[in-house]
């Protein structure tokens, strides 16, 4: 079968653009596979004694020696623990988080939310509602007054997007069509899981029990599309905490975020692809 | 175009060495059979071009583990594939049919029917139909990367083959 794929040039090139980067942030193992072991505790000791000395490491590196344990704390954001990919927003702009950890820039906005199945995505920037497919490639605009907090829901045959416009609260189907006021007042913020800071300290509270504390401040805590993970945002630490509540709990934690994403990101939405 | 298996073999020892002109060399000979069967599965060159990344973001991550004694291609087909039927079935359970797509539809070729005929198979006829016709793996090799009987794989070619012959 003689066969070409619509644009395989162009995706060969843009790929290879991302995995070039990924192979040179790879670090070669030169030595046999049965020295791993001891040489990657070494580096789990010179890295937990770097974060020591950094200056947000050294305020919080007890508290996360505690509660993540130095084992299951990665040096960067290498993957998500769970299926779905994550909607970020930093000072560079808005980043998709694929679960195996490799992202794309999307391009300056600022919030954004997936839609239902997590196929497309609605941002907002200065006076446009803009809804992009996960390349980033703009599939629509609506030109509104300062938009904000969008969110997109609905059914398989039939989604719409609310969003915060000149103080009111809009909706508009998911191709971009039948605009419209649904109301003056903004929607209430949305549940699942709590922050509660206390003399230094931050907690997050899920289902009425702390599953999580730390020192400093926390500044969000996401659920996972699956329900089972909760993403703690912790910009003293400068790191992401994924915590499994339940039992058996576990912790995961991810480093150095703001080196990855240019600032330190706000979670946007963690939703169903992958 | 793939190289020989010796070519193949000293790219790979050489990119777990850490030469990025020869993981470069892997990379190009690499990309288009992953993105086309990619493709063919998911129909999709968006997906097709994430999943094709994806599979080579996996094999850098497993790149130190790899052994060189095997051919790099069928390790990497299998992780595209996998993800490809897995991708396929997710969309065929959760159809956005809202069609935030606004845009023109895209130009039918001439040629396309075979190919918009097997997109109409399942994931997992497609995904056997296009590793036998387009990255010419026997039934034994396919059964092999997707962990199937290969009783199950000529059953899924021929089922496949039947209904294209069928539809067109």
């Amino acid at each position: 079968m003689r066969f070409r794929a619509p644009g395989e040039q162009e995706a060969q090139e843009r790929a290879w653009a991302v995995v070039r980067r990924a192979y040179a942030e790879r670090e070669p193992v030169a030595w046999p596979r049965r020295h791993a072991r001891p040489l990657a505790a070494a580096a789990l000791v010179a890295a937990v004694a770097a974060a020591a000395l950094s200056p947000p490491g050294r305020s919080v590196v007890h508290s996360l020696r505690e509660a993540v344990g130095v084992q299951e704390a990665e040096p960067a954001l290498f993957s998500l623990p769970t299926r779905g990919d994550l909607l970020v927003t930093s000072r560079k702009g808005l980043w998709l988080v694929h679960r195996d950890g490799s992202k794309r820039l999307l391009g300056h906005y600022g919030d954004a939310t997936f839609s239902p199945h997590g196929l497309f995505i609605a941002a907002t920037r200065a006076n446009q509602l803009v809804a992009l497919d996960p390349k980033g490639n703009v599939r629509w605009t609506l030109a509104r007054p300062a938009p904000r907090d969008p969110v997109w829901t609905g059914t398989r045959t039939d989604t719409r997007i609310t969003y915060v416009s000149g103080g009111r609260l809009r909706m508009v189907a998911g191709d971009g069509t039948g605009d419209h006021v649904i109301a003056r007042r903004t929607l209430p913020p949305s549940d699942v899981a709590s922050i509660r800071h206390r003399a230094g300290q931050s907690a997050v509270l899920a289902a009425g029990r702390v599953v999580f504390r730390g020192t400093g401040r926390f500044d969000q805590v996401v659920r996972s599309p699956d329900g089972r993970w909760l993403l703690v945002t912790w910009p003293t630490a400068d790191q992401w905490v994924f915590v499994r509540p339940g039992t058996p709990r576990r912790i995961v934690g991810a480093s150095r975020i703001s080196v990855q994403f240019g600032g330190f990101p706000h979670v946007q939405g963690w939703c169903c692809a992958g | 175009m793939a190289g020989s298996g010796r070519d193949e073999r000293a790219w790979v020892r050489r990119a777990q060495a850490g030469s990025a002109s020869d993981f470069e060399a892997l990379f190009r000979a690499h990309w288009a059979p992953a993105y086309r069967a990619a493709y063919l599965v998911v129909r999709d060159a968006a997906a097709a071009e994430d999943i094709a990344q994806e599979g080579f973001l996996a094999a850098i991550r497993a790149l130190d583990r790899f052994d060189r004694r095997r051919p790099f291609g069928p390790w990497l087909h299998r992780i595209v594939v996998n993800r490809a039927i897995d991708w396929a079935r997710a969309r065929s359970l959760r159809p956005e049919a809202e069609a935030v797509d606004v845009s023109a539809p895209e130009r039918t070729e001439p040629d396309d029917e075979l190919l918009a005929e097997l997109g109409r198979l399942s994931p997992e006829h497609r995904a056997v139909i296009v590793l036998r016709y387009l990255l010419e793996y026997t039934p034994g090799e396919i059964a092999e990367l997707l962990e199937l009987p290969r009783g199950t794989v000529n059953s899924r070619l021929r089922r496949g083959l039947d209904t294209l012959k069928e539809r067109l």
